[in-house]
């Protein structure tokens, strides 16, 4: 008997994307050995970042305004971002790959949010080290105050909703273009990269760039106006691109959907 | 009369193609100008299915067999025509329909690939918003039945293609579907392991009354599951009857097996219609058209010259109905 329909639709959901989130992880577990090691390779590739501006600032201890802290805050709001976006909602990157070869079926057969469904069934392990970096960094730089770690949080939350919805936009493109993996790749790694680095250093087109098609500055620019001195129109702006991406993000992928054609690859879901 | 539990009124999708022609300088061409042209996988298709009739959904590769399955669970919205499942608009009800039906797919797995079958049926009970007494007593049925106990908690990329089909089918009843569409459920899977699984369905058809709709290019799923035949070709629909009135009207022919009497004498029939299949010795197999020599006009012009021990007459196999069928209807088209 099923309980659809009955009361406490909410709390099923949550069931569901919890059920779902522990799939993947005791999946990612059945090879332990490789599970660590991906987690851990990542987890040294940022800290190798972290060492470079770690260097860069001795020398020059203020850039445009941003000093050590600020850039740190940056990788930890990133890190943390496209963490948290790749471990719990991995599929994010991936769905113009399920569109073009039909593997969407599963999800579309079965009763649940068909693109929350997708987004939530795949974990990256690699990015669960881009996540304890996030936290790491936040540990030994950030305000360890109950406001500080309120505001992490918030800024975590943005950073993450604008790399997911980001990334379904341009994956989206595949419904009406056919194989854009590679763009939406490229334009995904544009996204991420750019929120490695200081706005202040942008000028000019470069910034109106990041401030509207790659919007990265929404997310590089957290630091400064949230964590930093909490800037009210800024966090109006952000707020506002976090609404524009999530609501476009959604339409995009179920408009798009009336147009998916389905395949005849053979599927499993790993 | 038992209700109707799919009704399809000229349905139709046409998917726009885009046409590669031959040579490095023709795919140039095609990037500046691509050509695109209209293929209709599924053409003015109407029938209805009633509550726990076994129907065999049939044709060749690219008939339009799984359009017609994924239209029906709502996974691809038609371009023409109109179609209900369970009284329910399947493209447009998808989510409320999908809680009474069920869907196995041959070649796309609803299993965990990582994970062990028990962790599916978990997570299935969270996609269906199973209650949990509910959920385990199911659960627990199935399992038995299925007899997949012994392999459960065993990761599915360990298990064999009959294990993972079988773990896949027990897993798409979890929530008790009314209608369950299966295509081809028992590809690449050995003679017993398929023997099982129809049994299965069979019994599972008799007990809970579920309608089943089936594709399979196996015709021992026809023979042993199903009641009722649709054979479709390039899209349209080409048959519509129960499966002995297939038989009846493409079986244009049959084996006629004999022990002779005497040794290896060359037998001079000189029949039309009549061809020698195997001479082993005294045993001969013939196959004999019966619309144009009947069986009783061959055996009498043999016995006229020899000693007949024995005679068994065969239908031939669903196989070759089959094969039949497909290659008439692509010559009428």
């Amino acid at each position: 008997m099923s309980d659809y329909a009955m009361p406490g639709k909410s709390k099923r959901l949550l069931w569901f994307v919890w059920a779902c989130w522990k799939s993947n992880l005791l999946g990612a577990m059945e090879f332990r050995l490789s599970f660590l090691l991906m987690a851990g390779t990542m987890l040294i590739n940022d800290v190798v970042w972290i060492i470079f501006w770690g260097l860069y600032f001795r020398r020059f201890p203020v850039v445009n305004g941003w000093e050590l802290q600020d850039v740190m805050m940056l990788w930890a709001v990133s890190a943390g971002g496209v963490g948290l976006m790749s471990t719990l909602f991995g599929n994010s990157s991936r769905i113009a790959g399920l569109v073009v070869s039909g593997q969407l079926d599963v999800y579309l057969s079965q009763p649940k949010p068909v693109l929350l469904h997708v987004l939530i069934s795949r974990m990256s392990i690699s990015a669960i080290g881009d996540v304890a970096f996030s936290l790491l960094v936040y540990g030994f730089y950030g305000d360890r105050s109950l406001i500080g770690l309120a505001k992490f949080g918030l800024a975590l939350a943005l950073a993450t909703l604008i790399f997911i919805f980001f990334t379904v936009v341009v994956n989206c493109l595949a419904f009406w273009l056919g194989g854009t993996d590679g763009l939406s790749a490229q334009l995904f790694n544009a996204l991420v990269t750019f929120t490695t680095y200081p706005t202040g250093i942008f000028r000019g087109a470069g910034k109106l760039l990041l401030f509207t098609v790659v919007p990265a500055g929404f997310i590089s620019y957290l630091p400064i106006g949230l964590l930093r001195d909490a800037d009210p129109l800024f966090m109006l702006g952000v707020v506002g691109v976090v609404g524009v991406l999530t609501v476009g993000g959604i339409w995009l992928f179920y408009t798009g959907l009336k147009r998916y054609t389905s395949g005849n690859m053979m599927g499993l879901r790993r | 009369m038992a209700q109707v539990s799919i009704r399809v009124e000229e349905l139709g999708k046409t998917f726009r193609v885009k046409r590669k022609r031959e040579g490095f300088k023709a795919g140039l061409k095609g990037l500046l100008k691509p050509e695109y042209e209209e293929k209709a996988a599924v053409e003015e298709v109407s029938f209805t299915v009633r509550q726990g009739e076994k129907l065999a959904f049939l044709g060749p590769n690219g008939a339009g067999k799984s359009t017609t399955i994924k239209m029906l669970t709502g996974i691809l919205h038609p371009s023409s025509g109109h179609a209900e499942v369970l009284g329910l608009n399947p493209w447009k009800e998808r989510t409320k329909l999908s809680h009474r039906i069920g869907s196995v797919f041959g070649q796309k797995s609803q299993l965990w690939y990582h994970l062990p079958p028990s962790d599916t049926f978990e997570l299935m009970s969270r996609i269906y918003e199973l209650r949990r007494s509910d959920y385990r007593r199911r659960r627990d049925e199935l399992i038995e039945r299925f007899g997949i106990g012994p392999y459960l908690n065993t990761a599915v990329r360990k298990l064999s293609l009959g294990e993972r089909m079988r773990c896949e089918i027990a897993v798409s009843l979890l929530h008790r579907p009314q209608v369950i569409f299966l295509d081809e459920p028992t590809i690449g899977l050995d003679v017993v392991v398929k023997q099982h699984i129809r049994e299965l369905v069979n019994e599972l058809n008799r007990e809970e009354g579920t309608t089943l709709f089936l594709t399979s290019h196996d015709a021992g799923d026809v023979e042993r599951l199903c009641d009722r035949a649709i054979v479709i070709n390039g899209g349209r629909k080409m048959f519509d009857d129960r499966v002995e009135v297939m038989k009846l009207r493409y079986l244009t022919h049959k084996t006629v097996r004999m022990v002779l009497g005497e040794g290896p004498r060359p037998l001079r029939l000189q029949l039309a219609g009549v061809q020698e299949q195997q001479r082993d010795g005294v045993k001969l197999t013939l196959s004999i058209d019966t619309t144009v020599t009947s069986i009783e006009t061959v055996l009498s012009r043999i016995m006229a010259d020899q000693r007949l021990i024995d005679v068994t007459v065969e239908d031939p196999p669903m196989e070759e109905i089959i094969t039949q069928m497909y290659s008439s209807s692509a010559s009428s088209r």
